[in-house]
Parts: structure tokens; C-alpha cells; sequence
């Protein structure tokens, strides 16, 4: 697993490297920008979660070394476990450096206390886990393609959203109702008070979500033909 | 009798190509030619090998070993060149090496870089900058680096320049003087098989048309010419891929004595069959046998 987490990382440094730069521009117009703590926590999180992934993955099929990788001695479920690595690896040093970022940015609105706690940390966690479950099937089985599918089926699915919005209007919209209760729970994660054992909740979520899709990217990947 | 490989009933479904339940296998210490028009199942067979692509029904055995089961062990003693030689672009030469070295307990660092310097391949360079046939070098070069008992190699003469490939079929010929190392290789060069290949194995449109000695497929197999009056009755059945033209037939006999036997006196014409005479007549026959199916 480290030889292919080794791999993903010399092949992917660059690439890391410059979504880092992009994200020195966002985080700095955010940072100034908005005054909450946890909308900043949550932008950063599916920032980090929708840009990773496609990184360690789509480059992969840009230059076709999935066959290549899949030819040397090494099992496709231990290569799917390294791309889940390297895809993590890759999330930890965007969220590593989002903190640093926003800790030695002058010109924030808020301190690096407010964001940094360990609340924080488990519910970007959990955010961006939710992002990757969906996304690193999808790449590992499809691709590009599949990042394509994707991305044309979120912004079909925004698109619907947006005239279903429009066209039921009223307080009883369920697709409002639908924003209200992500937008509620993803308030009571960030700032309401929390019963004893949420962290613990917290981080079995994460492990649980993340083992589902790696089990799925598994099954997936190992009926792939390259 | 030891065995590189062994495949049994082997089969691979795709969309509108199947290789259809092919079985052959290639004795230790010697090299395999695979022959066959486009789309005969050549790459598809080399990517079963290499578990790339996923069989639908049949076996590989390498080394004696299921090649699933056995994936990593096996793959740890087999090289491959791919046809279309996957790297990654953005490394340099050295640092592909040093990515993929640590996936082989054998990995010979000095050998590649003999191997780089022999092949004047710029350890400096970007893959993504190389030719073709300097890829191919350098798939060559990592293929011979860890001691490998199998080589694995699709297409590995296209693309490079003859006296680059006549070194090629002379290495591969010296690789297999151990009597341990085998190679498997398909090539569209038929004349480099002619050179160095001990076994012919000739695939259509997913079928295995056969798996022999090239002495015997040379002896056996020949051009035959004729006058046409002579394909009537039980003589057609001697021959494949019949061209009758206004003077006479031209057609692939797969059984020379036989022909000479039952046609002695008669005025043909039996020419020694060179290996791309076998492929373009058994590729005539695959687009007749077509065309009939159509009408």
C-alpha cells in the first residue's frame, strides 16, 4: 500500500502543489470575506473534497497508468486502499495548510481559535467524507468519464433543484424544506450544544462512510477491464 | 514437460469482440510469436495474461500457478511491454524507474541503468517528451530489470528503428538461453518471428486458428498455385483462402505433403510459406467467411 501511496505522490506533487496556490487565493478571499466561522469551515471542507479526489484520480486516466499499475505485482484491492490513501493524504495537507493559511493570514475576521477545535476538524472530516464517498467510486470504476458524469449530473441535479424551487414556490416547498433541514443540521454539527459521545459519533460516521465506499471502490475496481 | 504458461478454454466477452475458449500453452525456455490481423485478439489475450482485463470464463496458469489466485507472485516474476506503453508522462526516465522498482523484490537498478545506457535512453528526460520508440526502450528497459522468468511483450518492435529491433530479437534471443526465462510477444513483423520465435500462435477475430513449433507451421503450411479446373470436388478441401483469378488459383494449403501426395503431376505450384503470407491469407479467409455470413 505504501509503494502505491509512494507512486500517487511522486506523480501527483505537482498537481498538489499548484491546487494549494488556487487555494491561497480562496481561502484568502474567504478569510476576509466572511465573518463565520462555520460557513469558512464548510466552503474549505467541499472545496478540499471535490478538488482532491479528482487530482490523486483524474490524472491517472489523463495519462492511462491504470493499466500500467494494475500490471505490476500488487493487488487491485491494495491499489484501491493506496488511492484512498493518497486521496486522504492529499485532503490532510489541504486541510493542514487551510489552518496554517487562515492561523498566519492578517487580514481575517476571525481567529484561528474559532475554527480550529477539534469539533471543527471532525465535521470537515465528515463533510469532505461524504463528498469522497461519492466521488472515488465513481473515478475508480469510470474514470474521467465518470468524473464527467459527475460533475454534468450535479449541475443537471442543481438545474432541476433550482426550476422544482421555482415551480412549487410556498411554504410547504418540500426543496425548501429540504435546504432548511441541511442548513439546520449542519448548524446543530457546528455550533449547538452536543450530547456526551458526539466526537465518538462523529468518528464512527467517518470510519463508516469511508469503509462502505472503499468496500464499493473494491468491488468496483476489481471487475474494471483497462 | 514444464510450462511457462498454460490457458485453458480461455474467453473474454466484450461488446461485439469475444475470444472464443482459446487454449494453448508455451514450453519454459522458449519464445512465443502472436500472430494475427487487427482486431485478432492479441492485446486482449496479453491483457488476460497480465489479469488487465477480467476473463470470462477458462484458465491461465503461470509458473503452474492460477493466475488470480497467484497474481502478485506471478506478476512479480513476469515483464511486460504494453502496446501503448502507459507511463507516467510527467516523471523523468530515472523517476519512473524509481517509482516502479519498489514493486519488485528483483528490481537490478544497475541492470537498468545498463540497460538506459545501452538503449541511449536520457535518464533526464520526461516520458511524455520521448518518441514512441523511446518509450518503448524504456518499457523494454524496466521489463528486463528484475530478473523476470516471463516477458510479456505487446507490439514491442513497432516503432523502432531495424537495427535498434534486430538487437531487441537478438537480447530476447539470448534471455531465453538460461532455459528458465520464456517470452511471449505479438508483433504485426512477422520476419522477427521468422528470426527468433520457437512457437507460432495465430489468432482470428478471437479464434486460436493454431498453436505449433514455426518449423512445423513452415513445414506444414504452404502457398499453393494452380490451375482452378483443379479445385473441384474433394481438392478444395485441401486449401484455405482460394483466390481464383483468370489464370489460375492461388490458395493457402495447410497440409503440404497432402497436397503434393494428391495433387503430384498436376502443374502446381507449392511455395515454402513465409509467416506474413499466413497471416495475409488466413486474414483473406476471415473477411470471406465475413462476407458470406452477410449474404
Amino acid at each position: 500500500m505504501f509503494k502505491i501511496l509512494r507512486l500517487e505522490f511522486v506523480f501527483n506533487r505537482r498537481q498538489i502543489f499548484i491546487i494549494m496556490a488556487m487555494f491561497t487565493a480562496y481561502f484568502a478571499y474567504m478569510a476576509y470575506q466572511i465573518d463565520s466561522p462555520r460557513i469558512f469551515v464548510v466552503t474549505m471542507s467541499i472545496m478540499i473534497g471535490l478538488s482532491m479526489p479528482f487530482i490523486i484520480l483524474g490524472r491517472e486516466d489523463r495519462f492511462k497508468t491504470a493499466a500500467l499499475m494494475c500490471s505490476l505485482p500488487v493487488r487491485r484491492t491494495t491499489i484501491v486502499l493506496g488511492k484512498y490513501a493518497a486521496t486522504w493524504g492529499a485532503i490532510g495537507l489541504g486541510l493542514g495548510y487551510a489552518f496554517l493559511f487562515k492561523a498566519v493570514f492578517p487580514f481575517s475576521k476571525f481567529s484561528i481559535g474559532e475554527i480550529l477545535t477539534a469539533r471543527n476538524v471532525l465535521v470537515s472530516l465528515f463533510l469532505i467524507s461524504l463528498i469522497v464517498t461519492v466521488i472515488l467510486p465513481f473515478t475508480i470504476r469510470f474514470g474521467l468519464t465518470g468524473i464527467i458524469i459527475l460533475l454534468v449530473s450535479g449541475q443537471l441535479l442543481g438545474i432541476l433543484v433550482l426550476i422544482l424551487t421555482q415551480a412549487l414556490g410556498g411554504a410547504g416547498n418540500p426543496m425548501r424544506f429540504f435546504f432548511r433541514a441541511v442548513e439546520s443540521g449542519l448548524r446543530t454539527l457546528l455550533t449547538r450544544e452536543t450530547p456526551p459521545g458526539f466526537h465518538l459519533t462523529l468518528v464512527a460516521a467517518i470510519v463508516a462512510v469511508n469503509a462502505a465506499s472503499l468496500f464499493i471502490s473494491r468491488a468496483l475496481y476489481a471487475r474494471r477491464d483497462l | 514437460m514444464e510450462y511457462a504458461f498454460e490457458v485453458n478454454a480461455l474467453r473474454k466477452e466484450y461488446p461485439g469482440f469475444t475470444l472464443r475458449d482459446v487454449s494453448f500453452a508455451l514450453p519454459r525456455g522458449h519464445i512465443m510469436g502472436l500472430i494475427g490481423p487487427n482486431g485478432a485478439g492479441k492485446t486482449t489475450f496479453i491483457k488476460l495474461m497480465l489479469n488487465i482485463v477480467r476473463r470470462t470464463a477458462g484458465d491461465i496458469k503461470i509458473f503452474g500457478l492460477d493466475s488470480l489466485a497467484h497474481e502478485e507472485e506471478i506478476k512479480s516474476r513476469t515483464g511486460f511491454v504494453l502496446d501503448e506503453t502507459p507511463f507516467y508522462g510527467y516523471l523523468k526516465v530515472d523517476g519512473v524507474a524509481s517509482v516502479i522498482a519498489p514493486f519488485y523484490k528483483s528490481w537490478d537498478g544497475a541492470r537498468f541503468n545498463r540497460l538506459c545506457r545501452e538503449f541511449e535512453l536520457p535518464f533526464r528526460k520526461r516520458v511524455n517528451s520521448l518518441s514512441r520508440g523511446m518509450k518503448m526502450k524504456l518499457a523494454l528497459a524496466i521489463a528486463l530489470s528484475h530478473g523476470a522468468e516471463l516477458v510479456l511483450l505487446d507490439e514491442p518492435t513497432s516503432g523502432l528503428d531495424p537495427v535498434f529491433r534486430r538487437e531487441l530479437l537478438e537480447r530476447l534471443s539470448g534471455l531465453i538461453q538460461d532455459g528458465r526465462t520464456s517470452v511471449l510477444f505479438s508483433t504485426h513483423i512477422t520476419s522477427d518471428l521468422e528470426r527468433v520465435a520457437d512457437y507460432i500462435t495465430c489468432l482470428r477475430d478471437g479464434d486460436l486458428i493454431f498453436s505449433a513449433g514455426r518449423d512445423e507451421v513452415l513445414e506444414k503450411w504452404a502457398v499453393v498455385k494452380g490451375a482452378t479446373e483443379l479445385l473441384a470436388g474433394e481438392t478444395a478441401k485441401l486449401f484455405r483462402s482460394i483466390n481464383r483469378g483468370p489464370y489460375g488459383f492461388t490458395a493457402l494449403a495447410f497440409d503440404k505433403e497432402e497436397v503434393r501426395r494428391r495433387l503430384a503431376g498436376r502443374g502446381v505450384v507449392i511455395e515454402r510459406i513465409r509467416l506474413d503470407d499466413l497471416v495475409f491469407f488466413l486474414g483473406q479467409e476471415g473477411r470471406q467467411e465475413k462476407e458470406a455470413a452477410r449474404e
